[in-house]
């Protein structure tokens, strides 16, 4: 940074702001000196690149590899428009630059302070690249089986299928499942040995034992240089990121400076000639399936709550009124609104606050004591037993439901005895 | 055969599970290997593992085994370690320096334990080799480490003899592979040494110094964020609103128009919200009340339900109409790219060093074996959903002649109800005439 950047509004404060900025790209990836952000600033056309390839892996879903630094500079400032847009980017500026790193760098720089402003971007860097020192167990189902993504398509089939192709690609699916159930099966007992035998060893008491990282580490010297490199670096990172926001309000301050010479823009113009259509990701024909379901259900609510409530009245008529009744019947309000208003929440947040989120250490005790702070696998059990059953309840009533459209659609025809395979 | 869009659709999703599955799969037989491997007999390569701490007297001595030892080095350690072994010697008195003084090869041995160590400690009688201290505390762990690393080298003499030879310095381990090779090849000696076992072994471990240090850094460097998060300056978020706010109005729009991302998350909580709907329904529908309490509530419960049933919907009709007027902003590339979104999205902590503990190696296995079921459920709850909406459509619409149309049925029905396990039979019953 070429000298102190002299801010006539606070002297004080004048060397915070490079320091500020040195912070935040020590905690991003790759990140950019202070200098381009002082040149993206005034649009210099020497800062874009290096803001178009950051912005890139702040914004890439891809953990950070050798095969990101391939790929071309065009490639990345489209991905980048892309990401930014279906994120809700406000300034149709950033879909109008070019893509070959000639211009635009107080635009980009407006992108990455906006990121930076919405979410805990350095923190979520660091958390990606994170080096694991224990044997670690995620409790939270985001990364669940069926979420990898939109499936890639790799070999296109070629034309039609016999229906029991189908059948046979379920049968490998259930073989897979199965040969997974067994490997952890072994893996969580070899884990617990490795636990139990080297109890007592490590230094930091509520531990108590190694991982198989650290065990790992032991037994091959330059893994364990190598791990520790990486530990040290990711040291320097957070202690960088602590220091970022410990002085982010100055850069705050200073980017509010920087819209301030943008010109303002028009409203959105009514044509976008340069652009596809987007057809959103969840297509409109999954809602429509949403909306079928809801409508059934509603049906099936306002048939069964009509019939009910005609009954009750008939009954409650019979009954005498008085305080102690009124008072029950407002009890028994009470309770319903506050359980279905707990289900509504369950859909409504995007998560449950209660459960813990990411990955954890696992750690054995013979006790099984635990800190404030720490989750038990005991009442994880307990939470995941009853989404199973959840789960298979929802499972039971669609296979159910498959049945009777079956037998009804197939029952038409006479001649015919359809023999159920034995029940479960 | 099935139509062709239709054959294409399934497939890729029946592959896109199997994917999901061999990929988990991978991770799986990789951690095993690991770990199996950690089991058997391997050596712990020099001062990693019987490192004691550092005598009280010196500072914490940090032996950042990153340098291979020069000559000279390796030559002052020699001394050093004799002037040391000279010194051991005069303290343990007449009794024991008899069996000492017998092998100028153990004078080599003590090579193998850090040098200096013996100095400070009563030495133990070599006689308690085997017994190793139980109980190991690591601050106070001179002690205790020192009977088995000093009994260790008198069992190996041969090994020891022939590192030194070769003159292996032990401050340093080298690349593995160096030290570990020398330590192989004298193993095959006819002392039959005793392998090192995790079993047997290994509460004897130690975590080098250097790593130590880090680690615990990298702890409280971790709990120092999260904890900034949760007390996140006010300034600061105040200056982000009010940045975010004059993004906005700077391009021109007052209103933020529903980004792709927004009606996704709309899209999938209201998605999430009709199972547990039609979950709850079912709960109601299928209890018997026995009081007129009871029934009231069911009662209410079912009105607060279709209640309930009815916002969604509401909202799903906004959300299509907002999505079909005015689209969100279109982008460059056909499909968006994934976000780079943490567990919890948006703002919440990203990581927080919490500890999950368990108590046997039962409780692990049913943990574990619960969350793979819980996710092959909601696999299987999704293929059922995906394959209800293509093949039963078919089923309805073909016409019911001819064989080809059974097997369709038989098919339909094994995957859409037995979800696949089981298939039912028909027979044909010809009425006889």
């Amino acid at each position: 940074m070429r000298g102190r950047r002299v801010d006539p509004a606070a002297g004080a404060r004048a060397g915070a702001l490079p320091e500020a900025i040195a912070a935040l790209s020590r905690s991003l990836p790759s990140g950019p000196s202070p200098e381009i952000f002082r040149r993206a600033k005034f649009d210099r056309p020497d800062a874009t690149s290096a803001l178009w390839q950051l912005l890139f892996r702040v914004l890439s879903p891809l953990p950070a590899g050798s095969a990101l630094a391939s790929i071309a500079l065009e490639v990345q400032a489209r991905l980048v428009k892309s990401a930014l847009c279906s994120q809700g980017y406000p300034r149709l500026a950033l879909a109008q630059l070019p893509e070959d790193g000639s211009q635009g760098s107080r635009e980009l720089l407006l992108a990455l302070s906006w990121l930076l402003a919405r979410g805990p971007v350095p923190e979520q860097m660091v958390a990606q690249t994170r080096v694991p020192l224990g044997d670690e167990m995620t409790v939270c189902q985001c990364e669940a089986l069926a979420s990898l993504g939109p499936p890639a398509p790799h070999m296109e089939t070629e034309g039609p299928v016999d229906v029991r192709h189908v059948q046979w690609l379920m049968g490998k699916l259930r073989f897979r499942w199965r040969q997974l159930v067994s490997s952890q099966q072994e893996q969580c007992a070899l884990l617990s040995k490795i636990h139990l035998y080297t109890r007592g060893c490590h230094s930091d008491q509520s531990l108590g034992h190694l991982s198989v990282t650290e065990a790992e580490m032991l037994r091959d010297p330059e893994g364990g240089q190598q791990l520790l490199r990486t530990l040290e670096h990711e040291n320097r990172r957070l202690e960088a990121v602590l220091a970022w926001r410990r002085a982010e309000l100055v850069f705050w301050q200073w980017m509010d400076t920087v819209l301030g010479t943008c010109a303002p823009e028009a409203p959105a113009a009514a044509s976008q000639p340069t652009f596809l259509p987007w057809v959103p990701e969840c297509g409109d024909g999954e809602l429509e399936l949403v909306v079928r379901e809801l409508r059934t259900l509603e049906e099936e609510l306002r048939e069964a709550a009509e019939r009910r409530r005609v009954a009750w009245e008939a009954k409650a008529r019979g009954c005498g009124r008085g305080p102690e009744w009124s008072a029950a019947r407002r009890a028994c309000r009470e309770t319903v609104e506050k359980e279905l208003g707990a289900l509504q929440r369950c859909w409504e947040q995007d998560r449950s606050p209660a459960q813990a989120h990411g990955p954890h250490r696992l750690v054995r005790r013979e006790d099984g004591a635990a800190g404030d702070r720490d989750l038990r696998a005991a009442e994880l059990i307990r939470t995941l037993r009853s989404q199973e059953a959840c789960l298979e309840a929802m499972l039971r009533q669609l296979q159910g439901q498959c049945r009777q459209e079956l037998a009804r659609l197939a029952g038409a025809l006479p001649g015919l005895i359809w023999i159920p395979p034995p029940g479960r | 055969m099935l139509p062709a869009d239709c054959s294409r659709r399934l497939v890729a999703e029946l592959q896109g599970a199997l994917d999901a599955c061999a990929q988990r799969q991978l991770q799986l037989e990789q951690s095993l290997r690991i770990c199996r491997r950690l089991l058997q007999a391997w050596e712990p390569t020099g001062t990693w593992a019987w490192e004691p701490p550092p005598e009280p007297e010196t500072n914490e001595e940090d032996p950042l085994p990153a340098c291979t030892p020069s000559p000279q080095d390796l030559k002052d350690l020699e001394f050093l370690t004799q002037a040391l072994e000279k010194a051991v010697r005069v303290r343990r008195g007449i009794t024991k320096t008899g069996e000492r003084n017998k092998a100028p090869s153990l004078k080599p041995g003590s090579l193998v334990t850090s040098p200096g160590m013996t100095a400070s400690t009563p030495p133990q009688s070599p006689g308690q080799a085997g017994g190793h201290a139980s109980d190991t505390r690591p601050t106070k762990g001179l002690r205790q480490t020192t009977v088995p690393a000093k009994g260790r080298p008198e069992r190996r003499l041969p090994s020891v003899l022939d590192r030194t030879r070769v003159g292996i310095g032990v401050r340093a381990p080298r690349p593995g592979a160096g030290l570990r090779n020398q330590l192989m090849a004298p193993s095959a000696a006819p002392q039959a040494p005793e392998a090192f076992t995790l079993k047997e072994k290994g509460h004897l471990l130690r975590l080098p110094a250097a790593f130590r240090k880090a680690a615990s850094q990298n702890l409280s460097l971790w709990v120092q964020l999260s904890s900034m998060q949760t007390s996140d300056s006010m300034d600061a978020a105040a200056a982000k609103t009010q940045f975010l706010q004059n993004m906005q109005t700077a391009s021109g729009g007052s209103q933020p128009r529903l980004s792709a991302a927004e009606v996704e998350a709309e899209a999938r909580r209201l998605r999430k919200a009709c199972s547990l709907l039609r979950l709850r329904v079912r709960e109601e529908l299928s209890a018997a009340p026995v009081d007129w309490m009871q029934e009231y509530r069911c009662l209410l419960t079912l009105e607060g339900l279709q209640a309930m049933v009815g916002q969604c919907l509401q909202r799903l009709q906004e959300l299509r109409a907002a999505v079909a007027e005015q689209p969100p902003l279109p982008c460059p590339v056909g499909r968006p790219p994934r976000a780079s979104l943490s567990c919890g999205g948006g703002a919440e902590p990203t990581w927080s060093p919490q500890l999950l503990v368990y108590s046997s190696t039962q409780e692990l296995q049913t943990l574990a074996a619960l969350k793979l079921q819980v996710a092959m459920l909601d696999q299987q709850i999704h293929l059922e959903k995906v394959l209800m909406a293509e093949l039963l459509p078919l089923v309805s619409a073909a016409q019911p002649e001819g064989p080809s149309w059974l097997t369709l049925c038989r098919a339909v029905h094994s995957l859409l109800c037995e979800g696949g396990a089981r298939v039912l039979t028909i027979l044909r019953d010809e009425p006889a005439d």
